[in-house]
C-alpha cells in the first residue's frame, strides 16, 4: 500500500474490548487496528450493538482496553491522565441533559474547563476561544440565548462548540444529527468538516446518515461484526462494493450510480420508455406497489406529464398504478 | 454574558434587615435603634433587654443564619450532583440519618442500661454527621444508577422509613428520661443552643463549606452529566466523596443541633436560580446561601407568636413556607429539564 503523508491524531493497535456480563466474559470487539487523521472528517458506520460505543469509551479512556492499546501521538491514552486527556479530546454525547437555565454562552465556554483555575474564571485567551468557537460554528447570534427556549439543532450546535471551545486535536461525536430536521444534518456535517479542514482537527463521528456521511466525510469506518475495522475513502469503498458490508444479507444494497442505499432491483414486466429520471421514479413506484407480473410498453412525457399504455392514458402515476390493480 | 451580579447588595441588605427584625421580634419587641447601638457601643437602656438579646436572640439569630447556610449549601450541591431537582437533605433521608446518630447516642445507652453521664455538644454532633454521611454513602449508591426523579425521591423516603423504624425500636427500649430528651430534639429547635454551640456549629459550616469553595469548577462542568464532566478532566468519583463529606457535615451537624428542619435545602437553590436566573455555581452557591440565611431568619421570627413567651417548633414553620413553593415548582412545566 502506498505511504501517505498525514498526520495521525489517534491509533489504536491490536485492541481486544468488551465488558464482564455475570462473570462471563465478552468479547465485542477484537483485533482493530485503526488510524484516524488530523485534518480529516472519518465518520464511523455500522449496525446497533457492534461495538461503536464501546470503541468511543475506550478512546476516552473510560473502559480498558484487553488487548492492545490506543496512542495520542506518542502516549497510550492509559498512562495519561484524566485532566491532560481532556485538554486533547473533546466530546459531544447523545445524553440528552441540558440544564435549562444555562446561555449558549455559558455552555460553550464550559469548554474550557480544563484550562482553567480552580474558579474557572475565563482568562483573556479564553475568551477569544470561546468567542472563536461560536462564530466557527456560526452561533453568535445564539449567545445569550437561555439553552431551553432554543431548537434542537442550534443545541446541538451549542454542544458541537462547546467541545470546540474545549481546544484538543481530537472531537468525537456520537450520533450528533440523531433526531434533527434534513436541513440541519447537512448543517451540522458542513460544520464538522469546516472544523476539520480549516482547523486541523481529527473528528470522529458516529451516524447512521449514510447519504449525508457519503457527501461529507472523508473518509469512512466501517465496523461489522466479526470482520476487521475498513477504512477508506468513501468513494472508494463504494467503488469496490465494499460499502455493501454494512448492509445484511441481499435485501439491500447500495446503489452505485445514485449514491444512496436501495432495495435490490428486481424490474417489472414493463418496458419504458421516456426521459430517464422519470423512468426512475415510475420504476420505483411500479416496485413499491408489487406490480411486476404485467408486460407491455409504457410511454412517459414530461410537461404535461402523462403515461400511455397502449390506449389508456394517464395524468399521474397513481391514476396508474389504480388501473393496473384494477384490471388484475 | 449578563449576571446579576446587583442583586447581591440588595440581599446582602434583606439579610441585615431580616437579623435586626429576628433580634427585635420576640415575647419583649425591642426597638431596632435600640439593637444597634446596644450591639455596636454595648449601651443598653435596660439591662434586661441586654440579657435577652445576647444570651438568648443573637445566639438563636447566628443559628438561624448558618443552618440556611449550611442547610442551602448542602441541598444545591445535592441537587446538581445527582442532576435531580428534587433532591435535598430532608428528602434523601440524610436529616433522618443525623436522627439516627443522634438518637443512638441518647438512647441507645438508656436502652442497654449504660449511663451516659451528660451527652457532650461533640458527640451529638458528630453523632449526627456520622449518621448522616451513612445515609448518603447508601443513597448515593442507588442514586448513582437511577436519574430518574421518582425513584431517586422513593428511595429517599424508603430509607428515611428504615431509619424512623430503628429510632422507634430505640424509644421503644429507653427510658423517660432520654425519651424526652430525643422527642424535644426531634421537634427542632434553633434557640436552645448557648455560645459555645454556636461555635461548634460555625466550624462545622465553616469546614462543610471549603469542599464546596475547592470544587466550583466541577459543580458546573457536571451540569452536563457525569459523561461530559469526565470528558473535561473532572474527577467524579472525588466529586462525590467531596459531596458526602460536605453535605454530610454541613446537614448533619445542623441537624444534629437543631433537630431537623424541612425543605429549606431543597426550596433554596430553586429560589436563587429563579432570582438570579443563573445555574452558574459561582453564583448560585453564595446565592443560595443569602436566600438560606434570610428564609431561616424570618421564618424563625414568623414563628415568634406576638404575646407568647414560646415560639412555634422552626421545622412547621420551613415546611408551611416549603411545601407550597417546592408544590409550585412541581407544577411547573418541564421542572426536571429545565433546572
Amino acid at each position: 500500500m502506498t505511504k501517505f503523508l498525514k498526520h495521525i491524531a489517534l491509533e489504536g493497535k491490536g485492541l481486544s474490548l468488551g465488558y464482564f456480563h455475570q462473570k462471563a466474559r465478552k468479547e465485542i470487539l477484537h483485533g482493530l487496528n485503526f488510524q484516524l487523521f488530523k485534518g480529516e472528517l472519518t465518520c464511523l458506520l455500522g449496525p446497533n450493538g457492534v461495538g461503536k460505543s464501546t470503541l468511543i469509551k475506550a478512546i476516552l479512556g473510560q473502559i480498558k482496553p484487553w488487548q492492545g492499546e490506543i496512542f495520542l501521538g506518542s502516549q497510550a491514552i492509559q498512562n495519561l491522565k484524566t485532566e491532560d486527556l481532556a485538554k486533547q479530546i473533546s466530546v459531544v454525547l447523545t445524553d440528552p441533559v441540558f440544564p435549562g437555565n444555562m446561555t449558549v454562552g455559558q455552555l460553550v465556554a464550559l469548554g474550557r474547563t480544563p484550562h482553567t483555575a480552580w474558579s474557572g474564571k475565563l482568562s483573556e485567551t479564553d475568551r477569544e476561544i470561546v468567542e472563536k468557537a461560536l462564530s466557527d460554528t456560526k452561533i453568535q447570534y445564539l449567545r445569550d440565548e437561555r439553552l431551553s427556549e432554543i431548537s434542537d439543532g442550534q443545541r446541538q450546535k451549542a454542544m458541537i462548540a462547546r467541545a470546540l471551545a474545549q481546544d484538543g486535536q481530537l472531537m468525537i461525536l456520537d450520533e450528533p444529527t440523531a433526531h434533527l430536521d434534513l436541513v440541519n444534518r447537512f448543517e451540522i456535517m458542513q460544520v464538522l468538516r469546516e472544523i476539520a479542514s480549516q482547523k486541523g482537527k481529527a473528528v470522529l463521528v458516529v451516524t447512521h446518515d449514510l447519504d449525508i456521511a457519503v457527501e461529507t466525510a472523508d473518509r469512512f469506518w466501517l465496523l461489522n461484526c466479526g470482520t476487521p475495522l475498513i477504512s477508506g475513502k468513501p468513494e472508494d469503498l463504494i467503488i469496490s462494493g465494499e460499502i455493501n458490508q454494512l448492509l445484511p444479507g441481499e435485501k439491500f444494497k447500495f446503489s452505485v450510480e445514485r449514491g444512496k442505499l436501495e432495495f435490490e432491483i428486481r424490474d417489472s414486466g414493463f418496458e419504458i420508455e421516456g426521459p430517464q429520471e422519470l423512468v426512475f421514479w415510475v420504476k420505483k413506484a411500479l416496485r413499491k406497489a408489487g406490480l411486476s407480473t404485467f408486460k407491455g410498453t409504457l410511454t412517459i412525457q414530461r410537461s404535461p406529464f402523462s403515461i400511455r399504455l397502449g390506449e389508456a392514458q394517464f395524468d399521474t402515476i397513481e391514476a396508474l398504478i389504480h388501473f393496473l390493480e384494477k384490471s388484475e | 454574558m449578563k449576571t446579576k451580579t446587583y442583586l447581591f447588595p440588595i440581599f446582602l441588605l434583606l439579610l441585615g434587615l431580616s437579623f435586626l427584625l429576628n433580634l427585635s421580634l420576640g415575647s419583649v419587641m425591642i426597638p431596632f435603634g435600640e439593637i444597634v447601638s446596644g450591639l455596636f457601643s454595648g449601651d443598653w437602656s435596660k439591662a434586661s433587654w441586654e440579657q435577652i438579646i445576647l444570651n438568648y436572640r443573637l445566639p438563636k439569630a447566628l443559628v438561624a443564619i448558618f443552618a440556611g447556610i449550611g442547610l442551602s449549601l448542602s441541598g444545591l450541591q445535592m441537587q446538581t450532583f445527582f442532576r435531580n431537582p428534587l433532591a435535598g437533605p430532608f428528602v434523601l433521608g440524610i436529616s433522618s440519618g443525623a436522627g439516627l446518630g443522634v438518637a443512638i447516642l441518647m438512647l441507645a445507652g438508656s436502652a442497654f442500661g449504660i449511663a451516659l453521664s451528660g451527652v457532650n455538644s461533640w458527640a451529638i454532633a458528630f453523632a449526627g454527621v456520622l449518621g448522616a454521611a451513612l445515609v448518603l454513602s447508601a443513597v448515593s449508591l442507588v442514586a448513582w444508577k437511577v436519574k430518574d426523579s421518582m425513584t431517586l425521591l422513593i428511595v429517599g423516603l424508603m430509607f428515611g422509613s428504615a431509619v424512623s423504624a430503628v429510632i422507634s425500636v430505640l424509644s421503644f427500649f429507653s427510658g423517660a428520661e432520654a425519651l424526652k430528651l430525643f422527642t424535644v430534639w426531634s421537634m427542632g429547635s434553633l434557640g436552645a443552643l448557648g455560645w459555645s454551640q454556636v461555635g461548634i456549629l460555625s466550624v462545622l459550616i465553616a469546614l462543610g463549606s471549603i469542599p464546596v469553595l475547592v470544587s466550583v469548577k466541577s459543580y458546573n462542568a457536571l451540569l452536563l452529566g457525569e459523561a461530559y464532566a469526565k470528558s473535561m478532566g473532572i474527577r467524579t468519583e472525588k466529586m462525590r466523596w467531596l459531596m458526602i463529606i460536605s453535605t454530610g457535615i454541613l446537614a448533619g451537624g445542623i441537624t444534629a443541633f437543631c433537630g431537623p428542619i424541612a425543605f429549606v435545602g431543597i426550596a433554596v437553590p430553586h429560589l436563587a436560580r429563579i432570582v438570579w436566573k443563573s445555574s452558574d455555581h459561582r453564583i448560585l452557591f453564595p446565592a443560595s446561601a443569602l436566600i438560606g440565611a434570610i428564609l431561616l431568619l424570618l421564618c424563625d421570627a414568623a414563628g415568634q407568636l406576638p404575646g407568647f413567651a414560646s415560639t412555634l417548633p422552626i421545622n412547621a414553620v420551613t415546611s408551611l413556607v416549603g411545601a407550597p413553593i417546592v408544590i409550585g415548582l412541581i407544577l411547573k412545566r418541564n421542572f426536571s429539564r429545565d433546572f
